[in-house]
């Protein structure tokens, strides 16, 4: 999927931002790294944009934090088609 | 402060030398207060040991946080590890050109890095080191991953496609400078013996580069080069 068929819902000087997708979904892109920084896209789960639609950036801010510390998250996290 | 001002070039250059193992309170010691009883010390020792090492304007919060990580790293700290590793004062990091985009330029960003309420934190290396890794990466007109990531202990695939590079004279800008700790935004807990680029405390990445932590690096005062 083009960028261009993406919203930013949402984005945060903690260098993370929160898009929608054309078909409604939700998807964390945060910069992880050091001194060599790169993105990773974490896609929501259905109870992430719940809470996300309720808390806004504070449960955004979390997810990105705990992306960045760990960037795999778990298998979840997939690279954006530069 | 005659006697001072002979002897401290010496200890920098031992550090730098690698020959020095004792923190700057070793300095203290060598040459006790009674040396120069009419004058207190000013300032922190390290900062009058080179004028041209410094690290830079932080804030109070900043300081306590730098204090506490050379505690830590005793015997090494910042000063030591500005001068061994980054005496020309440089620093330099890599950014996608993706990345790049998003989220300094299209957000019009004043400062580098992962910004909250304390100020926008950034990992950076020595120039000369990035420089160099760039450099010999290059094959043609492009670079060459896996060529990059191997000079920088880092996964091939942390620097496919075109990147960025950054370059801050930390002279000139006065931002603040300290060795990065588990708790800085963007901090990569290790989870196993597999991670190439998770967080090590020390001021050296897991591929062994020399890194530290800069807190508002101006991007106005920065240079920026493409790497294809």
């Amino acid at each position: 999927m083009s960028v261009d068929a993406e919203e930013v819902v949402l984005q945060s000087p903690l260098m993370y931002r929160v898009l929608r997708e054309r078909g409604g979904a939700l998807i964390l892109e945060a910069v992880v790294g050091g001194a060599a920084m790169y993105a990773v896209r974490v896609r929501l789960l259905p109870s992430e944009a719940a809470e996300f639609a309720a808390q806004g950036a504070r449960f955004s801010d979390r997810l990105a934090r705990e992306i960045m510390a760990n960037p795999r998250l778990g298998g979840r996290a997939y690279d954006p088609a530069d | 402060m005659k006697r001072r001002s002979a002897l401290l070039p010496l200890y920098i250059a031992l550090v730098v030398a690698g020959c020095a193992k004792e923190a700057p309170t070793a300095v203290a010691a060598a040459e006790p207060a009674k040396v120069e009883p009419a004058e207190a010390p000013k300032a922190p020792v390290e900062a009058a040991a080179d004028p041209a090492i410094s690290t830079g304007k932080c804030d109070e919060k900043q300081a306590a946080i730098s204090q506490q990580a050379d505690q830590r790293a005793q015997p090494w700290g910042i000063t030591q590890h500005l001068a061994k590793n980054f005496p020309d004062m440089k620093v330099s990091w890599l950014m996608k050109e993706a990345p790049y985009q998003n989220f300094v330029v299209k957000t019009g960003a004043e400062k580098f890095g992962r910004c909250d309420d304390n100020g926008c934190f950034l990992f950076a290396a020595p120039t000369a080191v990035i420089e160099a890794a760039v450099q010999k990466s290059m094959t043609g007109e492009v670079h060459d991953p896996a060529a990059l990531g191997q000079a920088l202990g880092l996964p091939a695939k942390n620097f496919e496609g075109p990147l960025r590079m950054m370059t801050l004279d930390l002279r000139a800008s006065e931002a603040c400078v300290r060795l990065p700790v588990d708790e800085d935004p963007g901090v990569w807990k290790c989870q196993s013996e597999a991670d190439k680029d998770c967080f090590v405390f020390g001021g050296y990445t897991s591929g062994k580069v020399p890194e530290l932590m800069v807190i508002n690096a101006p991007v106005a005062q920065a240079t920026v080069k493409e790497i294809p």
